[in-house]
């Protein structure tokens, strides 16, 4: 049985955030054909300027695909439309406190179903990439990614891309422009430091890049919209911050830490794209906050103050999904902050700055100088400084094969870990979902010892 | 003269330099790296050109996985070892961080970090845009500044273009120079010694160039001529001997040992139209339209370029070029495009091969196979 489902289904914003991710195939189309709302790919959580004009639709592009989706969750989605997900999830919730066999491994099956059909998905699409032309050098990350392009690209109308320190990723956005009949590409540098007017300049980046956005749109750009969109984007980094500083660093979890994991997991993949609907998005961050707080002032979840907490990361370019669930056998609590370690959970800063577009450019630019960094010296310390504000107790650093740009860093930030925060750390090697797990629960029972 | 030969006249240059009071530059050789300023402020600018083995690829573990790229690995383990041919590397005063690639970043900071040589840094745009250019001169000044703060005393505008046109004259030798009839082999020993060398090596250049008059040997070469794109033959590489042990001869180096460096002149008219040194090196920056690091046109510039060297080569000769697609193990820049590019100069009839390999010794066997093979099918 899956340690996850039984408490998933407690939370009815997480099976709503689930649904949407799973489901994002018929929203999109619906969108697209429908509405006649464009769709615009994004990766890593870049999608905000899109939201800027009401008819484009920002999708990070997995979700274009059909998922193998238990029957049940399309039932369950169906019911919610009438009886509304909370009253789902309660229901869900009583079924499986009555111990009936059968609904019960329905319901085990449903949630396994959400995890492995991403799971499955994302290594579909690798074998995709690589036998587009991808070589085996890359990491996984940009092998699906381009193995989703492959397969669904051409449902958009553009891929907005963002230059960044990572030079694999950077031709990998170009080699997009090699698949048959390409969306069309408008491209926004960041500079890699901010010297003289960089900022400005990224600035002036930023509008050129709404301007290919207007042409696609079809509407001018209003700054209102983009502000009111950026003050959504700003209460959904805030629930998420909360859940990460306030509720995960707590001794009593709502749920089990397996689950928790799993949930940190949903929010980092659904970030990005904010599953298309940022308003919807940010509803169900701030449901589950509350979920998770009731549950926390209900006595209603586990106690985890003695479980060290282990910082897992990177785990956006790839990994294996079932380490939270080894350390949590292995008597730990997982948590994963990526976008946080590289301030990709910082306000945007509307409130000091009068210009959305300049906001978002001290945005980004900090998120380039202070928390993604132009060398490996500023990526470490961005590391140790979220494995301090979480107390973390260890970190399982994801070594990626073929990734070029972070994995390089672990000499460095080993070495960090040990001279100024005194906590262990181990490196798991990683090339495609579900390749290794045997490798990673000897490592990670070696590691976990460390704490017994 | 052998490589040996090369390193040990190459050492006492360079303490010759430092006892002359130079201070030394050190950099993983990009075609972006402006040396000039480096001339101009009185550094001697040294370009890390050399090719690795296994023991400087194992060296390097230490520090990066082994799925970096293996010319990156290379330089760290280089200065890990530190043999005794390359001890010229202590007499390094400074080291620059760049962004060619992300290995270039991560490589060179451990280079610096760990072997404590003071970093400069110097990172390019990705874009080659109007804004990109723009910021490309605020990494120039910035270059300047912490030039000037090293030496105290100020970079003098008429000291740069004069290096300036120091290095574009260079550069026009090297040109004319690589349009000569001599063996790839030959041509590959004395451009890694020129670049390695800078404009000091003006001189020898021009006595070969004499030699050759005075002698006007015309080699005719039976082997088959190819074109060598993608990643550089670097110092101490036997990949060339490969190549002409299987009948294959190198006419076009297009690579940072080639043509990516000595393409790279600027015509006279800008000389003397911009009045600014530092917009000459943007000005520069902006036509470097075929350099591997930029997006999103890098693809569609080398194919056109190839495709114009090809045709170019046919019609003056009749024969057809091969081109040997070298790629370094892990380089993100050449082997992410590279089954693209092979693809689509094979559909104008331009045959192809991608060349991946690192620095082992044990691959020697397998890459004579695939190039013996390359060249029959030409």
């Amino acid at each position: 049985m899956s340690l996850i489902a039984d408490e998933i289904v407690r939370f009815s914003s997480v099976l709503r955030i689930s649904y949407n991710l799973l489901t994002g195939r018929d929203y999109l189309k619906r969108k697209k054909f429908r509405e006649k709302k464009k769709l615009i790919s994004i990766a890593l959580p870049f999608s905000d300027l899109v939201y800027g004009f009401p008819n484009l639709v920002p999708t990070f592009p997995i979700r274009m695909h059909t998922f193998e989706m238990h029957k049940y969750l399309t039932y369950l989605g169906s019911a919610s439309r009438i009886f509304g997900w909370k009253n789902v999830s309660n229901f869900l919730g009583i079924i499986k406190n009555l111990n009936i066999g059968d609904v019960n491994k329905i319901i085990d099956e449903i949630i396994n179903d959400v995890i492995d059909a991403v799971n499955n998905k994302y290594n579909e699409m690798y074998e995709l990439g690589i036998e587009n032309g991808v070589p085996t050098d890359f990491c996984y990350g940009i092998k699906s990614l381009y193995g989703m392009h492959v397969s669904k690209g051409k449902n958009v109308e553009a891929n907005l891309n963002y230059t960044i320190r990572c030079s694999a990723w950077n031709k990998y956005l170009e080699s997009l422009k090699t698949i048959e009949n390409p969306a069309k590409q408008i491209w926004i540098d960041i500079p890699p430091r901010n010297i003289g007017n960089a900022l400005e300049l990224l600035t002036e980046n930023l509008y050129d890049g709404i301007r290919e956005l207007e042409k696609i749109s079809g509407n001018n750009y209003d700054r209102n919209i983009l502000r009111n969109h950026f003050q959504v984007a700003n209460e959904i980094r805030n629930y998420y911050k909360t859940i990460l500083y306030d509720i995960s660093t707590l001794g009593f979890y709502p749920c089990n830490p397996a689950t928790f994991s799993e949930i940190l997991v949903i929010l980092n993949n659904s970030f990005q794209d904010y599953n298309s609907n940022a308003i919807r998005y940010r509803d169900n961050m701030a449901s589950l906050v509350k979920e998770m707080k009731e549950r926390i002032r209900n006595k209603i979840g586990m106690d985890v103050s003695k479980m060290p907490r282990i910082l897992i990361t990177p785990m956006f370019g790839g990994w294996e999904p079932k380490s939270h669930e080894i350390i949590y056998e292995l008597g730990g609590r997982a948590f994963y902050a990526d976008w946080d370690i590289l301030l990709l959970l910082e306000e945007i800063p509307i409130t000091k700055i009068s210009d959305p577009v300049e906001a978002y450019a001290h945005y980004l630019m900090n998120a380039t100088k202070n928390g993604i960094g132009c060398d490996n010296d500023t990526l470490t310390d961005s590391y140790l400084r979220l494995a301090r504000n979480l107390r973390a107790d260890g970190l399982v650093f994801i070594q990626v094969f073929g990734c070029h740009s972070i994995s390089n860093c672990y000499a460095m930030l080993k070495d960090k870990l040990r001279r100024e925060l005194e906590i262990p750390s181990i490196a798991l090697n990683f090339n495609r979902i579900g390749e290794n797990i045997e490798q990673v629960k000897t490592r990670l029972g070696a590691f976990m010892e460390m704490f017994n | 003269m052998d490589n040996l030969e090369l390193l040990s006249d190459y050492s006492s240059f360079l303490r010759e330099k430092k006892e002359e009071g130079k201070k030394i530059i050190g950099f993983i050789s990009h075609d972006n790296i402006p040396e000039e300023l480096f001339d101009a402020a009185g550094f001697i600018p040294l370009r890390l050109l050399f090719a690795g083995n296994d023991e400087f690829m194992d060296a390097s573990h230490d520090y990066l996985p082994p799925s970096t790229c293996a010319f990156a690995q290379s330089c760290i383990g280089l200065f890990s070892l530190k043999p005794n041919q390359y001890e010229f590397l202590d007499l390094i005063d400074y080291f620059i961080v760049s962004n060619h690639c992300v290995s270039d970043i991560c490589a060179s900071e451990i280079i610096s970090k760990r072997f404590d040589i003071p970093r400069l840094n110097f990172y390019i745009p990705y874009t080659n845009n109007e804004n990109s250019i723009k910021y490309f001169k605020l990494e120039l000044l910035e270059l300047k500044k912490q030039l000037e703060e090293i030496n105290g005393k100020e970079i003098k505008d008429e000291n740069l273009k004069e290096s300036i046109k120091k290095y574009n004259s260079f550069k026009r030798k090297l040109l004319d120079f690589s349009f000569l009839n001599i063996s790839g082999s030959e041509k590959l020993k004395i451009l890694q010694k020129a670049i390695l060398y800078g404009p000091f090596f003006l001189p020898e250049l021009e006595s070969f160039f004499e030699q050759r008059s005075d002698n006007e040997i015309q080699t005719s070469f039976n082997s088959k001529e190819v074109l060598l794109t993608g990643g550089s033959i670097f110092i101490n590489d036997p990949l060339i001997d490969l190549v002409e042990e299987g009948g294959g001869n190198i006419t076009f180096f297009d690579s940072w040992i080639g043509n990516n460096y000595y393409s790279q002149i600027i015509a006279n008219d800008i000389l003397d139209s911009i009045k600014n040194p530092y917009d000459i090196l943007v000005h520069r920056f902006k036509n470097n339209n075929f350099g591997d690091h930029s997006v999103p046109n890098f693809l569609e510039n080398k194919i056109l370029q190839l495709e114009k060297i090809y045709q170019d080569h046919l019609k003056k000769t009749g024969r057809k070029l091969g081109i040997i697609n070298h790629i370094i193990k892990f380089c993100d820049h050449i082997s992410l495009l590279s089954s693209h590019l092979k693809n689509r100069l094979q559909e104008k009839g331009i045959q192809v091969l991608n060349l991946e390999r690192d620095y082992s010794r044990a691959i020697r066997g397998q890459l004579s196979t695939r190039i013996e093979a390359f060249l029959e099918m030409i």
